[in-house]
């Protein structure tokens, strides 16, 4: 469906986690090309470099050290030139609260991070699936709110 | 002022005073008058008496010197003839007294002129009688002339005299005809006068004494009042000042002295007494806001800190008026509390109350941190079991592949109770912010959420129109979902649950034992489910965290769910029951307050 | 100050790549929404040089045959969810008379493509349209579920929230703090 592979990136400190994600990611139909950045700071230093190839679904964990995941999207949120990537929050908490304000602040998707495998390859797949139809169907982005 | 009594009598006793003194004054008047005449009538009979003795003695004087110079005729005894010498003199008094008495009457002057020349004529008709009856010149003939002329003289005399007499009578007459006139009027008109003044101060008197007796019974009051206030000043901690802005006079009440840390009355307070009380760091704001009283008739309570003279620290509360009274003099009205006790305990309340928030805090984050921390390792080992299940099953041996599924199991368990020891953590902790919610939508939404497990079990519910609350919106749908899930849950095998919402309004008074009276509305909500209930004596203790009436293999459960229903209830003040007949279905009731 | 500006994307799309079009000078017919046909061939350079200058602007020439189809059918389901008496139609009837291919062929070729299914597709679109109803529009679930069809609210509801994770009245708030958030920043 998409010529070139797209282009993700998952921003989480959990080295198992990255592992499961890239695992999942290999095992989806979909062309992909999956990056990591181990925390909310080397995120940040990657996406504001001038010649960076912006990704085309940000996966951001919350609970990571020395800048958590919402406080990078609330900065993505202010940069012209990121505010527009479709952000997903990869995150553990399923607290309403965090799922509410990360919405608020413009992420598009939350996960709760499953606790099994396979569930994880649906919601991947899932997730993919919608965003395609996002970019290619002609939907306001701006009502782009799933959560899984 | 309400509480002063009115003696409005003191107008009408006035009145009555005034007319009663004019009476009196009156009255007197009338008397000194009456006085005044009598004295003038007395003076007047003595007058019109002293004519008469005068006319009497001039007419027995004559007579006298008739009988005198008749004597001598007779017998020709010089003796007889002294009364006759002596009676010249005697008339001649007589005549000089009357003159002056009749000086004011010149018609008794005429008839005393007459009289007198009459007199004269007598006496020369004496000398001629005398003249002739001397022997050497004895006429018989003109001595009877004369003695007859002397008769007729006499009768002449006499009747001048009478006549006089008669003027005086009369005049006198006349007088007391007036006085008697005048004084005939008075007796009843000035007794009744002075009943009638009687009467007015008898009145007076009454509304006096009834005045007094009333002023005793309100200066009793007014004694216990005044006592009771300073008592209670005492008591209340608590002081009064004022301050007359015209005369610039500061009176403190008893307590104010003991307030300041003094004996009442140690001191007379001015303007500046007060300030030099005042804690050094209030200083400046208590000035402002003394003349802010002036200015705005009123002070807001203010609050500061006074130095007693034995350095002792007191906090006081104060508050001021500006009363005018009815004259305009402008007085200044202050109070004064000592909080010192009330606001150490309120200090030390708070450093306990935040001490209490800080614990609380601390075991809220620590739990959710439990929770939450927990959830990492758990997530991965059911990833991680996950992925073993699906690529390396096939070439285990049984015992593995078993272990493996008790793996599985145990994390599951471990994972929903971390969830429910999440929910519940937060059904504390979250901020509780009450919204205007439909109990509808949340109920719609509790659905929703259960949508799988309603449709699973091919669930019925039939619901009915709830209202809207001030609420905590999640957590509402929460206890929804819970309620439900439970009764889907417990559901009986072969029977598709059916369960029944109801909701009625109903008073307090109803439920006196379970709901606060002081609240009067409650909205009942109640769930009834078909489903397999459980023993009535466990109603009270389901909603105890971890208290579970099944068995784990049973049942999947971790014994939290009603206790965040009995949590998220407490924290609307409502209330929440129980109850239930084994094998026939149960009841939640929850009690909201409207 | 603020304005909802409601904009057919078909129009605008359309309007745009005539403008292109003709400012590289090619002649053209076209055909429906996404599908035009050149009056002449072009050589191979000149098609790579024509792809390479309308990709900037979101363009991008499909060559793959089923993929053609496949967005023909979104076009169509667009078509169908965004009409106003879309409740007379049946959606598989309507995309086979539409496109001339049985419904069954039809849904293969989607599956295969995008590896979600028609019905999935029709689904997410009529939520994206019950988005903008009640965002746009402000119209009560209840005018949205006759609108777009649905048996009641809470069948509505109950797709919104399959669809998206979220209730309808959990998407609003959401929204509305979003724009506010955006207001403050």
């Amino acid at each position: 469906m998409q010529k070139n592979a797209l282009h993700i990136l998952l921003a989480d400190d959990d080295e198992d986690d990255r592992l499961f994600f890239k695992d999942a990611f290999e095992e989806v139909k979909v062309q992909t090309k999956v990056e990591f950045a181990f925390d909310g700071m080397q995120l940040m230093e990657y996406l504001t470099q001038p010649d960076a190839k912006l990704p085309d679904i940000l996966f951001l964990d919350l609970n990571m050290p020395k800048k958590t995941g919402k406080e990078c999207l609330a900065e993505i949120k202010q940069n012209e030139r990121l505010k527009n990537i479709i952000i997903a929050i990869y995150s553990t908490s399923s607290s309403e609260q965090d799922i509410e304000d990360t919405f608020v602040q413009g992420a598009n998707i939350y996960i709760k991070k499953p606790s099994d495998f396979n569930d994880l390859k649906k919601i991947i797949n899932e997730v993919l699936t919608v965003n395609w139809h996002y970019q290619t169907s002609g939907l306001n982005r701006d009502n782009f709110l799933l959560r899984l | 002022m309400k509480w002063i009594p009115k003696f409005n009598s003191s107008n009408s006793l006035r009145v009555i005073f005034v007319i009663a003194i004019f009476i009196l004054l009156f009255l007197s008047s009338i008397a000194y008058k009456h006085n005044r005449d009598l004295n003038e009538s007395s003076k007047l009979l003595m007058h019109n008496y002293e004519i008469n003795i005068q006319l009497e003695r001039l007419m027995s004087a004559i007579k006298d010197a008739e009988t005198g110079q008749r004597g001598y005729i007779i017998t020709r005894n010089s003796r007889f003839l002294s009364p006759y010498l002596f009676s010249r003199d005697k008339v001649n008094t007589s005549f000089i007294a009357l003159r002056k008495l009749t000086a004011d009457n010149p018609k008794q002057q005429q008839n005393l002129q007459r009289l007198f020349k009459l007199i004269i004529l007598r006496f020369a008709s004496f000398e001629n009688c005398l003249k002739y009856s001397e022997p050497a010149t004895y006429d018989k003939r003109k001595l009877d002339n004369h003695m007859f002329g002397g008769r007729i003289l006499m009768e002449n005399i006499r009747f001048q005299v009478d006549e006089m007499n008669d003027i005086e009578k009369k005049y006198l007459q006349k007088r007391l005809k007036i006085y008697d006139q005048e004084t005939s009027l008075g007796p009843v008109f000035s007794i009744s006068l002075f009943l009638a003044a009687m009467t007015f101060i008898l009145l007076a008197y009454r509304q006096i004494s009834k005045d007094i007796v009333r002023l005793k019974i309100y200066n009793r009051r007014l004694l216990i009042s005044s006592g009771l206030m300073a008592e209670s000043e005492k008591i209340g901690k608590f002081s009064t000042w004022q301050w007359d802005l015209e005369t610039d006079k500061i009176i403190y009440s008893d307590n104010q002295f003991r307030l300041l840390g003094y004996e009442p009355g140690a001191f007379v307070p001015t303007k500046e007494t007060f300030l030099e009380f005042v804690h050094a760091d209030d200083k400046a704001m208590i000035e402002k806001s003394m003349e802010g009283i002036v200015n705005h008739k009123s002070l807001p309570f203010v609050y500061y800190k006074i130095v007693r003279p034995d350095h002792q620290i007191r906090y006081l509360k104060s508050t001021g008026k500006l009363l005018v009274d009815r004259n305009g003099s402008k007085i200044l009205l202050g109070i004064n509390f000592d909080i010192t006790d009330e606001h150490l305990l309120n200090i030390e309340l708070q450093e306990r109350n935040s001490e209490l928030e800080k614990s609380n805090k601390e075991l809220a984050s620590f739990n959710h941190v439990a929770s939450h921390d927990l959830q990492e390792p758990l997530r991965k080992i059911q990833t991680f079991i996950s992925r073993v299940s699906d690529a390396d099953k096939a070439v285990m041996s049984e015992s593995g592949k078993n272990y493996i599924s008790k793996i599985e199991i145990s994390a599951k368990r471990m994972r929903v109770l971390i969830d429910d020891l999440l929910l519940f953590s937060r059904t504390n902790t979250t901020k509780k912010e009450f919204i205007k919610s439909s109990l509808t939508e949340l109920f719609e939404n509790a659905q929703l959420e259960l949508n799988e497990a309603i449709e699973e079990k091919k669930a019925v519910i039939i619901t009915t129109k709830l209202p809207k609350l001030h609420v905590i919106p999640y957590q509402i749908e929460q206890l929804f979902i819970n309620l439900i899930g439970n009764s889907l849950k417990y559901s009986q095998n072969d029977i598709a649950p059916k369960i029944v919402i109801e909701c009625d309004k109903i008073h307090s008074t109803l439920y006196p034992e379970l709901l606060d009276q002081s609240v009067k509305k409650f909205y009942k909500i109640t769930f009834s489910d078909n489903g397999m209930g459980f023993d009535p004596q466990f109603k009270e203790t389901i909603f105890i965290l971890f208290q579970r009436l099944h068995s784990k293999t049973e049942y999947p459960g971790t014994g939290i769910g009603l206790a965040i229903c009995k949590k998220i209830v407490d924290n609307h003040k409502g209330y929440i029951i129980a109850d239930s007949t084994p094998n026939k279905g149960s009841v939640f009731t929850i009690f909201l307050p409207e | 100050m603020k304005l909802f500006i409601k904009f057919d994307i078909n129009t605008i799309c359309s309007l745009y790549l005539k403008q292109k079009l003709e400012e590289e000078n090619v002649n053209f017919t076209t055909l429906g929404f996404g599908e035009i046909e050149l009056d002449e061939n072009l050589s191979i350079e000149a098609l790579e040089t024509l792809k390479k200058n309308l990709s900037p602007y979101g363009f991008e020439v499909v060559e793959n045959q089923k993929s053609v189809l496949v967005q023909k059918i979104k076009d169509a389901i667009i078509e169908l969810v965004y009409m106003e008496d879309s409740n007379n139609y049946k959606s598989s009837v309507f995309l086979a008379e539409k496109l001339n291919h049985s419904y069954g062929y039809l849904s293969n070729i989607f599956s295969e493509v995008t590896y979600s299914s028609i019905e999935n597709f029709i689904i997410l679109q009529k939520i994206e349209r019950a988005k903008q109803l009640m965002l746009v529009n402000e119209m009560s679930l209840t005018e949205i579920a006759f609108l777009l069809n649905y048996s009641s609210v809470a069948h509505l509801s109950t797709q919104f929230k399959n669809t998206t994770g979220i209730t309808p009245s959990a998407f609003q708030r959401i929204i509305r703090k979003r724009r506010e958030h955006l207001k403050q920043n």
